[in-house]
């Protein structure tokens, strides 16, 4: 028999796993649905115990109930609590793809499309995103280009290490397509090899098409 | 002209030292602190970052200009000049990372009193907000939406537990003593005291430091 909080443990586990993870798993929207219910039935208990004391309940002549209660009301908070570090980890794991210039709809848009195909859509959406955190990505790419906006010198999402040559190697691993520099256009074909101005190609080193050398 | 204008006049590092200078030394300083420091710092007053903007902007300017004429001379100076625009706007956009992290980190707490609101800038104020509003509407339309209405807040502070996370200002940072002064600090069984010398550095407590740190007594390394 589950105990209260047994299913919150569960979305922590998850929590936790996504933290060391590369990639998002798929939103647990079943667990997550069986919390939310989990509060409500205990919000209704609550209710239905403090009901026949129409508010004159006096916790030191019924101590049986008010440790119910107690017990309740702390598994209620709980839950909320494990509910809120789930969502939390996992949007904060989708902001860090935004500042990172992923694409994250497509990239899940891709995903799935990729898993269907492989498993003759026995799976409908295998999306990991639920939709609500869709919608989040959404906006929260719009917050943040709108604030870099304001900072169109910079580079916000730029490289945060140090620089330290104007020019570096690059060897390319993806074909990248023409690039156009301050010295010209430059063709990134795989395998070939180039001497660039770091502030030309950094988003495409951050988003894996060519590698830093040296 | 008030009063500050004149005392400027009559200060004698005020000319040697050009702004431009001053400008980044104070850059500088304001990242190496916001790096280490446990919770956010006081937002640049006296428009350093619009002077740092209109410089960076002169400097790619100069530089388009630059490139335009190919001769071979200007072309030193021309790398010269790109590499420390490199360097400058790497310290802005680190210096701004800094920040924004510590906010994302601690939203509504930043955002509680308006002692704490009037570290930010206008604009990390307004991203804060609206950080803010748009989680707590994910939240609302994931789950919270279906609980009861009591447990929908997410600043609650019942049973003496406030749901609002702050910053722990009890960690520790290093610091270097700009003038002597005494450094008092609370340790755990008793309190320590010593008489600090100029240009020291010493390791302690970040609440027990920050008085230093506000009264320029001490910067942060």
């Amino acid at each position: 028999m589950p105990m209260y909080g047994d299913l919150g443990n569960k979305l922590v586990q998850h929590a936790k796993r996504t933290q060391n993870l590369t990639h998002l798993p798929p939103y647990q929207a079943e667990l997550v649905r069986a919390v939310a219910r989990e509060v409500r039935d205990l919000d209704k208990d609550v209710a239905s115990l403090l009901d026949p004391f129409q508010g004159s309940f006096d916790p030191s002549t019924d101590q049986a109930t008010a440790c119910t209660l107690l017990v309740n009301h702390l598994s209620m908070r709980r839950n909320k609590r494990c509910l809120l570090a789930y969502h939390r980890t996992r949007t904060d794991k989708l902001e860090e793809l935004v500042w990172n210039g992923y694409d994250v709809l497509d990239l899940s848009a891709q995903k799935t499309r990729g898993a269907n195909s492989m498993t003759a859509g026995a799976d409908g959406g295998t999306s990991s995103l639920s939709p609500q955190e869709e919608d989040y990505v959404r906006q929260y790419g719009d917050l943040l280009a709108a604030y870099k906006g304001q900072w169109t010198d910079i580079d916000l999402t730029g490289s945060l290490e140090p620089p330290r040559d104007l020019f570096i190697d690059v060897r390319v691993l993806k074909d990248a397509g023409e690039i156009q520099t301050e010295y010209g256009a430059i063709n990134l074909t795989k395998n070939s090899q180039f001497y660039v101005r770091q502030g030309d190609v950094e988003r495409l080193i951050a988003q894996g098409y060519l590698q830093k050398l040296g | 002209m008030d009063i500050d204008d004149i005392l400027r006049e009559v200060d004698p590092t005020f000319h040697s030292v050009p702004q431009e200078t001053r400008d980044l030394q104070d850059l500088t300083r304001a990242w190496v602190a916001e790096r280490s420091a446990p919770e956010l710092l006081h937002w640049p007053a006296g428009g350093l970052f619009e002077r740092i903007n209109d410089n960076i902007k002169r400097q790619i300017e100069k530089v388009e200009e630059m490139t335009g004429d190919m001769d071979p001379k200007t072309n030193f100076a021309l790398i010269v000049i790109q590499t420390e625009l490199e360097r400058f706007k790497y310290l802005v956009r680190s210096y701004l990372r800094a920040r924004i992290a510590k906010i994302d980190r601690h939203t509504l707490h930043y955002l509680s009193t308006d002692e704490l609101r009037s570290r930010l800038s206008e604009m990390e104020l307004a991203y804060a907000t609206r950080h803010q509003a748009l989680l707590h509407n994910h939240y609302l339309s994931s789950f919270l939406s279906s609980f009861p209405p009591v447990l929908q807040n997410l600043n609650d502070t019942a049973g003496n537990i406030s749901m609002i996370d702050a910053p722990d200002l009890e960690s520790a940072v290093f610091i270097r003593l700009l003038k002597d002064t005494l450094v008092e600090s609370r340790g755990v069984d008793n309190d320590g005291e010593m008489d600090g010398r100029e240009s020291d550095i010493v390791i302690l407590r970040w609440s027990d430091a920050k008085r230093l740190v506000e009264t320029g007594c001490a910067e942060l390394i």
